[in-house]
Protein backbone atom coordinates (compact mmCIF):
# COMPACT_ATOMS: atom_id res chain seq x y z
CA UNK A 1 0.00 0.00 0.00
CA UNK A 2 1.63 3.14 -0.93
CA UNK A 3 0.19 6.35 1.04
CA UNK A 4 0.61 10.28 -0.41
CA UNK A 5 3.26 12.46 1.06
CA UNK A 6 0.07 14.51 2.46
CA UNK A 7 -0.93 11.60 4.77
CA UNK A 8 2.46 10.62 5.71
CA UNK A 9 3.03 14.23 7.24
CA UNK A 10 -0.39 14.19 8.85
CA UNK A 11 0.91 11.31 10.29
CA UNK A 12 3.58 12.86 11.53
CA UNK A 13 1.98 16.05 13.00
CA UNK A 14 -0.53 13.81 14.28
CA UNK A 15 -3.63 14.60 12.28
CA UNK A 16 -4.87 11.42 11.02
CA UNK A 17 -7.86 9.43 12.41
CA UNK A 18 -6.84 6.74 14.21
CA UNK A 19 -8.09 3.88 11.68
CA UNK A 20 -5.73 5.35 8.74
CA UNK A 21 -2.68 6.33 11.24
CA UNK A 22 -3.10 2.39 12.30
CA UNK A 23 -2.78 1.36 8.65
CA UNK A 24 0.03 3.51 8.09
CA UNK A 25 1.97 2.26 11.26
CA UNK A 26 1.32 -1.25 9.70
CA UNK A 27 2.19 -0.12 6.31
CA UNK A 28 5.58 1.30 7.60
CA UNK A 29 6.25 -2.21 9.28
CA UNK A 30 6.70 -4.09 5.77
CA UNK A 31 7.81 -0.96 3.99
CA UNK A 32 11.11 0.17 4.55
CA UNK A 33 11.32 3.41 2.70
CA UNK A 34 7.90 4.97 4.47
CA UNK A 35 9.56 3.70 7.13
CA UNK A 36 12.42 6.11 6.77
CA UNK A 37 10.68 8.98 5.87
CA UNK A 38 8.24 8.49 8.92
CA UNK A 39 11.77 8.73 10.61
CA UNK A 40 13.59 11.68 8.32
CA UNK A 41 10.31 13.69 9.16
CA UNK A 42 10.30 13.02 12.48
CA UNK A 43 13.73 13.38 13.48
CA UNK A 44 13.41 17.22 11.57
CA UNK A 45 10.31 18.23 13.41
CA UNK A 46 12.60 16.99 17.21
CA UNK A 47 15.21 19.25 15.47
CA UNK A 48 13.35 22.22 14.70
CA UNK A 49 11.51 21.67 18.59
CA UNK A 50 14.92 21.59 20.08
CA UNK A 51 16.09 24.33 18.67
CA UNK A 52 13.83 26.71 19.50
CA UNK A 53 12.65 25.38 22.98
CA UNK A 54 15.35 27.36 24.88
CA UNK A 55 13.88 30.52 24.15
CA UNK A 56 11.41 29.40 26.22
CA UNK A 57 13.17 29.27 29.62
CA UNK A 58 14.63 33.17 28.61
CA UNK A 59 14.43 35.80 30.81
CA UNK A 60 12.04 38.39 29.53
CA UNK A 61 13.15 41.37 28.55
CA UNK A 62 12.09 44.49 30.48
CA UNK A 63 10.91 46.67 26.88
CA UNK A 64 8.21 43.68 26.19
CA UNK A 65 6.89 44.50 29.93
CA UNK A 66 7.13 47.83 30.08
CA UNK A 67 3.64 48.54 27.94
CA UNK A 68 1.77 46.35 30.12
CA UNK A 69 3.00 48.43 33.19
CA UNK A 70 2.15 51.40 31.26
CA UNK A 71 -1.80 50.74 31.02
CA UNK A 72 -1.76 49.74 34.53
CA UNK A 73 -0.20 52.69 35.59
CA UNK A 74 -2.53 54.65 33.50
CA UNK A 75 -5.25 53.07 34.68
CA UNK A 76 -4.17 53.38 38.51
CA UNK A 77 -3.50 57.33 37.88
CA UNK A 78 -4.98 58.73 34.65
CA UNK A 79 -3.89 62.25 35.67
CA UNK A 80 0.02 61.06 35.84
CA UNK A 81 1.67 60.41 32.42
CA UNK A 82 5.48 58.55 32.74
CA UNK A 83 8.29 59.34 30.24
CA UNK A 84 10.14 56.39 30.53
CA UNK A 85 13.58 56.22 30.58
CA UNK A 86 16.16 53.59 30.20
CA UNK A 87 16.94 53.64 33.80
CA UNK A 88 13.17 53.72 34.76
CA UNK A 89 12.62 50.48 32.81
CA UNK A 90 14.24 47.94 35.32
CA UNK A 91 12.10 49.21 37.66
CA UNK A 92 8.87 48.69 35.76
CA UNK A 93 9.27 45.40 35.21
CA UNK A 94 10.22 45.03 38.77
CA UNK A 95 6.90 46.12 39.65
CA UNK A 96 5.09 44.19 37.32
CA UNK A 97 6.99 41.66 38.45
CA UNK A 98 5.43 41.93 41.71
CA UNK A 99 2.06 42.56 40.21
CA UNK A 100 1.42 39.32 38.18
CA UNK A 101 3.92 37.30 40.09
CA UNK A 102 7.54 36.70 40.32
CA UNK A 103 7.82 33.33 38.77
CA UNK A 104 8.06 35.36 35.19
CA UNK A 105 10.92 37.33 36.47
CA UNK A 106 12.92 34.46 37.61
CA UNK A 107 14.02 31.57 35.48
CA UNK A 108 15.00 30.16 38.62
CA UNK A 109 11.63 30.04 40.04
CA UNK A 110 10.45 26.71 41.93
CA UNK A 111 8.40 24.42 39.86
CA UNK A 112 5.59 24.15 42.96
CA UNK A 113 4.18 26.96 45.18
CA UNK A 114 1.63 27.17 47.97
CA UNK A 115 -1.75 28.45 47.33
CA UNK A 116 -4.22 28.39 49.83
CA UNK A 117 -2.57 25.34 51.94
CA UNK A 118 -2.70 23.74 48.37
CA UNK A 119 0.15 22.12 46.60
CA UNK A 120 0.15 23.45 43.08
CA UNK A 121 2.24 23.71 39.98
CA UNK A 122 4.30 26.80 38.97
CA UNK A 123 6.75 28.37 37.05
CA UNK A 124 8.03 26.09 34.35
CA UNK A 125 6.11 23.27 35.51
CA UNK A 126 3.36 25.17 35.33
CA UNK A 127 3.51 25.86 32.10
CA UNK A 128 5.02 22.26 30.66
CA UNK A 129 1.46 20.90 31.86
CA UNK A 130 -0.61 23.90 30.38
CA UNK A 131 0.77 24.02 27.15
CA UNK A 132 3.06 20.44 26.50
CA UNK A 133 1.49 17.69 24.38
CA UNK A 134 3.07 14.51 25.25
CA UNK A 135 2.90 13.39 21.86
CA UNK A 136 5.15 16.64 20.43
CA UNK A 137 7.98 16.99 23.28
CA UNK A 138 11.11 18.18 22.12
CA UNK A 139 13.64 15.45 22.94
CA UNK A 140 15.33 17.64 25.47
CA UNK A 141 12.23 19.00 27.24
CA UNK A 142 13.69 19.36 31.12
CA UNK A 143 9.84 18.08 32.22
CA UNK A 144 8.28 15.71 29.88
CA UNK A 145 4.72 14.88 30.36
CA UNK A 146 3.79 11.61 30.93
CA UNK A 147 -0.04 10.48 30.42
CA UNK A 148 -2.95 12.36 30.55
CA UNK A 149 -6.26 11.23 32.16
CA UNK A 150 -9.19 12.13 33.25
CA UNK A 151 -9.92 11.04 37.48
CA UNK A 152 -13.31 9.76 38.80
CA UNK A 153 -14.52 13.39 39.76
CA UNK A 154 -13.64 14.44 35.98
CA UNK A 155 -10.74 16.61 36.54
CA UNK A 156 -8.30 16.33 33.84
CA UNK A 157 -4.71 15.07 35.09
CA UNK A 158 -1.50 14.91 33.79
CA UNK A 159 1.85 12.90 35.05
CA UNK A 160 4.95 15.06 34.87
CA UNK A 161 8.66 14.12 35.43
CA UNK A 162 12.07 15.96 35.07
CA UNK A 163 15.39 16.16 37.06
CA UNK A 164 13.76 17.70 40.21
CA UNK A 165 10.59 16.32 40.87
CA UNK A 166 8.07 13.69 39.13
CA UNK A 167 4.56 12.78 40.17
CA UNK A 168 0.65 13.90 39.40
CA UNK A 169 -0.90 17.35 38.99
CA UNK A 170 -5.07 17.64 38.56
CA UNK A 171 -6.43 20.38 36.86
CA UNK A 172 -8.63 23.04 39.42
CA UNK A 173 -10.08 26.02 37.51
CA UNK A 174 -6.71 27.31 36.43
CA UNK A 175 -4.21 25.56 38.50
CA UNK A 176 -2.99 22.25 38.76
CA UNK A 177 -3.27 20.67 41.91
CA UNK A 178 0.10 18.44 42.79
CA UNK A 179 -1.80 15.00 43.48
CA UNK A 180 1.40 12.82 43.68
CA UNK A 181 4.66 14.07 44.47
CA UNK A 182 8.28 12.43 44.53
CA UNK A 183 11.76 13.51 43.94
CA UNK A 184 12.81 13.16 40.39
CA UNK A 185 16.58 12.18 39.32
CA UNK A 186 19.22 13.78 36.59
CA UNK A 187 19.33 10.17 35.15
CA UNK A 188 16.95 9.44 32.65
CA UNK A 189 16.91 5.73 33.77
CA UNK A 190 15.87 6.61 37.28
CA UNK A 191 13.15 8.88 36.09
CA UNK A 192 11.50 5.88 34.09
CA UNK A 193 11.86 4.31 37.42
CA UNK A 194 9.82 7.13 38.98
CA UNK A 195 7.09 6.86 36.24
CA UNK A 196 6.86 3.72 36.82
CA UNK A 197 6.34 3.74 40.38
CA UNK A 198 3.63 6.45 39.38
CA UNK A 199 1.47 3.94 37.52
CA UNK A 200 -0.37 2.36 40.01
CA UNK A 201 -1.32 5.44 41.83
CA UNK A 202 -2.30 6.38 38.50
CA UNK A 203 -4.08 3.68 38.06
CA UNK A 204 -5.87 4.19 41.10
CA UNK A 205 -6.71 7.60 40.12
CA UNK A 206 -7.98 7.00 36.63
CA UNK A 207 -11.60 6.63 35.30
CA UNK A 208 -11.97 5.42 31.45
CA UNK A 209 -8.60 5.27 29.38
CA UNK A 210 -5.21 7.52 29.04
CA UNK A 211 -5.99 9.79 25.82
CA UNK A 212 -4.46 9.66 22.78
CA UNK A 213 -2.65 12.60 21.23
CA UNK A 214 -5.65 13.84 19.25
CA UNK A 215 -8.09 14.15 22.87
CA UNK A 216 -4.75 15.42 24.76
CA UNK A 217 -4.74 18.46 22.25
CA UNK A 218 -8.35 18.99 22.25
CA UNK A 219 -8.22 19.09 25.84
CA UNK A 220 -5.35 21.90 25.91
CA UNK A 221 -7.25 23.46 23.48
CA UNK A 222 -9.91 23.68 26.02
CA UNK A 223 -7.91 24.90 28.45
CA UNK A 224 -8.20 21.61 30.65
CA UNK A 225 -11.50 21.93 31.28
CA UNK A 226 -13.12 19.38 33.79
CA UNK A 227 -14.43 16.70 31.06
CA UNK A 228 -17.72 15.42 33.82
CA UNK A 229 -17.57 12.36 36.29
CA UNK A 230 -16.80 8.79 34.53
CA UNK A 231 -18.33 5.99 35.79
CA UNK A 232 -16.91 2.80 35.00
CA UNK B 1 -5.87 42.76 35.08
CA UNK B 2 -6.51 38.95 33.98
CA UNK B 3 -5.75 40.33 30.17
CA UNK B 4 -2.65 41.60 31.05
CA UNK B 5 -1.80 38.42 33.10
CA UNK B 6 -2.67 36.15 30.60
CA UNK B 7 -0.78 38.04 28.12
CA UNK B 8 2.75 37.91 30.50
CA UNK B 9 2.02 34.56 30.89
CA UNK B 10 2.15 34.21 26.78
CA UNK B 11 5.17 35.80 26.46
CA UNK B 12 7.63 32.99 26.38
CA UNK B 13 5.76 31.11 23.54
CA UNK B 14 4.87 34.39 21.61
CA UNK B 15 9.04 35.24 21.53
CA UNK B 16 9.59 31.98 20.16
CA UNK B 17 6.92 32.56 17.78
CA UNK B 18 8.43 35.68 16.56
CA UNK B 19 12.29 33.79 16.94
CA UNK B 20 11.23 31.48 14.11
CA UNK B 21 9.92 34.01 11.98
CA UNK B 22 12.23 36.98 11.96
CA UNK B 23 15.00 34.46 12.55
CA UNK B 24 16.54 36.90 14.81
CA UNK B 25 17.06 37.66 18.46
CA UNK B 26 16.43 41.43 18.76
CA UNK B 27 13.90 41.55 15.49
CA UNK B 28 11.62 39.11 17.25
CA UNK B 29 11.52 41.09 20.16
CA UNK B 30 10.73 44.00 18.63
CA UNK B 31 8.29 42.35 16.41
CA UNK B 32 6.84 41.26 20.24
CA UNK B 33 6.79 44.61 21.61
CA UNK B 34 4.79 46.12 18.31
CA UNK B 35 2.19 43.33 18.80
CA UNK B 36 1.80 44.03 22.66
CA UNK B 37 0.83 47.33 21.65
CA UNK B 38 -1.13 46.36 19.06
CA UNK B 39 -3.28 44.03 21.54
CA UNK B 40 -3.45 46.51 24.36
CA UNK B 41 -4.79 49.17 21.70
CA UNK B 42 -7.31 46.31 20.25
CA UNK B 43 -7.89 44.86 23.62
CA UNK B 44 -11.64 45.61 23.42
CA UNK B 45 -11.73 43.08 19.78
CA UNK B 46 -10.52 40.31 22.10
CA UNK B 47 -13.83 38.36 23.13
CA UNK B 48 -13.12 37.11 26.77
CA UNK B 49 -13.65 33.43 26.74
CA UNK B 50 -11.85 32.56 23.50
CA UNK B 51 -8.12 31.89 22.90
CA UNK B 52 -5.81 34.69 23.28
CA UNK B 53 -2.73 32.78 22.10
CA UNK B 54 -4.41 32.28 18.61
CA UNK B 55 -5.37 36.18 18.63
CA UNK B 56 -1.73 37.02 19.76
CA UNK B 57 -0.26 35.14 17.30
CA UNK B 58 -2.60 36.09 14.43
CA UNK B 59 -1.57 39.97 15.32
CA UNK B 60 2.14 38.71 15.55
CA UNK B 61 2.23 37.15 12.30
CA UNK B 62 -0.12 39.73 10.24
CA UNK B 63 2.97 42.88 11.70
CA UNK B 64 5.45 40.59 10.40
CA UNK B 65 3.98 39.48 7.40
CA UNK B 66 2.96 43.51 6.44
CA UNK B 67 6.64 44.16 7.56
CA UNK B 68 8.28 41.71 5.91
CA UNK B 69 5.89 43.04 2.20
CA UNK B 70 7.17 47.08 3.27
CA UNK B 71 10.85 45.93 3.44
CA UNK B 72 10.33 43.83 -0.32
CA UNK B 73 8.36 47.07 -1.38
CA UNK B 74 11.66 49.09 -0.64
CA UNK B 75 13.69 46.63 -2.07
CA UNK B 76 15.71 46.01 0.77
CA UNK B 77 14.65 42.17 0.99
CA UNK B 78 13.64 39.73 -2.02
CA UNK B 79 9.86 39.93 -2.46
CA UNK B 80 7.63 36.63 -1.50
CA UNK B 81 7.06 35.43 -4.71
CA UNK B 82 10.76 35.97 -5.79
CA UNK B 83 12.45 34.03 -2.73
CA UNK B 84 9.69 31.04 -3.80
CA UNK B 85 11.12 30.90 -6.94
CA UNK B 86 14.58 31.42 -5.62
CA UNK B 87 13.46 28.06 -3.30
CA UNK B 88 12.65 26.58 -6.41
CA UNK B 89 15.97 26.97 -8.85
CA UNK B 90 18.58 28.46 -6.70
CA UNK B 91 20.54 25.51 -6.38
CA UNK B 92 23.41 26.69 -5.05
CA UNK B 93 21.68 28.61 -2.05
CA UNK B 94 20.85 24.93 -1.56
CA UNK B 95 24.00 23.68 -1.46
CA UNK B 96 25.16 26.66 0.24
CA UNK B 97 23.02 26.51 3.15
CA UNK B 98 23.56 22.27 2.73
CA UNK B 99 27.70 23.24 4.20
CA UNK B 100 25.93 24.84 7.52
CA UNK B 101 23.60 21.71 7.98
CA UNK B 102 23.32 22.22 11.71
CA UNK B 103 22.25 25.79 11.35
CA UNK B 104 18.32 25.61 11.38
CA UNK B 105 18.32 29.26 11.59
CA UNK B 106 20.07 29.55 8.39
CA UNK B 107 17.36 26.91 6.73
CA UNK B 108 14.57 28.44 7.82
CA UNK B 109 15.95 32.09 6.49
CA UNK B 110 15.81 30.68 3.13
CA UNK B 111 12.09 29.76 2.93
CA UNK B 112 9.36 32.08 1.71
CA UNK B 113 7.77 34.00 4.70
CA UNK B 114 4.33 32.02 4.15
CA UNK B 115 5.90 28.22 4.63
CA UNK B 116 8.02 29.33 7.64
CA UNK B 117 5.19 30.41 8.94
CA UNK B 118 3.10 27.43 8.68
CA UNK B 119 6.50 25.79 9.27
CA UNK B 120 6.66 27.58 12.74
CA UNK B 121 3.31 26.82 13.68
CA UNK B 122 2.98 23.44 13.02
CA UNK B 123 6.40 22.16 13.68
CA UNK B 124 7.52 24.24 16.68
CA UNK B 125 4.44 25.67 18.36
CA UNK B 126 2.60 22.07 18.24
CA UNK B 127 -0.60 23.88 16.48
CA UNK B 128 -3.07 21.26 14.62
CA UNK B 129 -3.49 22.56 10.94
CA UNK B 130 -6.74 23.66 11.80
CA UNK B 131 -5.34 26.42 14.54
CA UNK B 132 -2.38 27.16 11.91
CA UNK B 133 -4.72 27.70 9.34
CA UNK B 134 -6.63 29.94 11.37
CA UNK B 135 -4.05 32.19 12.39
CA UNK B 136 -2.86 32.36 9.30
CA UNK B 137 -6.07 33.13 8.04
CA UNK B 138 -5.67 30.73 5.26
CA UNK B 139 -7.99 27.41 4.43
CA UNK B 140 -6.38 24.11 5.58
CA UNK B 141 -5.46 23.03 2.43
CA UNK B 142 -3.43 26.29 1.94
CA UNK B 143 -1.77 25.72 5.29
CA UNK B 144 -0.73 21.97 4.47
CA UNK B 145 0.44 22.69 1.18
CA UNK B 146 3.02 25.63 2.82
CA UNK B 147 3.78 23.10 5.46
CA UNK B 148 4.85 20.50 3.01
CA UNK B 149 6.36 22.71 0.70
CA UNK B 150 8.33 24.15 3.84
CA UNK B 151 9.52 20.92 5.66
CA UNK B 152 10.46 19.27 2.24
CA UNK B 153 13.08 22.18 1.66
CA UNK B 154 14.31 22.02 5.16
CA UNK B 155 14.61 18.21 4.99
CA UNK B 156 17.16 18.67 2.18
CA UNK B 157 18.53 21.66 3.15
CA UNK B 158 19.07 19.71 6.92
CA UNK B 159 19.63 16.85 5.38
CA UNK B 160 21.12 13.50 7.46
CA UNK B 161 21.55 16.49 10.15
CA UNK B 162 17.86 16.41 10.82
Amino acid sequence: MTFDYDIIMAYVDGELDLVTAKRVERAALKDNALAAMIAEQRALKAKLAAHFYPVLDEALPARLMRPLEKIDTRLASPARSFRWSTVTAMAASLAIGLLVGPQFFSPSSGPLTVRSDTLVADGTLANALDTQLASAQPENAKIRIGLTFQDKAGAVCRSFDSAAIAGVACRQENDWIIQRAMAGSPRPAYRQAAADSLMDDIEAMMAGDIVDAATERVWRDNNWAARGAVHN
Amino acid sequence: MAFEQDLVALLPRLRRFARGLTGHHADADDLCQAAIERALTARQQWQVGTRLDSWMYRITRNLWIDRHRADARRGSMTSIDDSAVQIADNSHQRMEAQLDFGDVDRAMATLPPEQREAVVLVLVEGYSYREAADIASVPVGTLTSRLGRGREALATMLGEAA
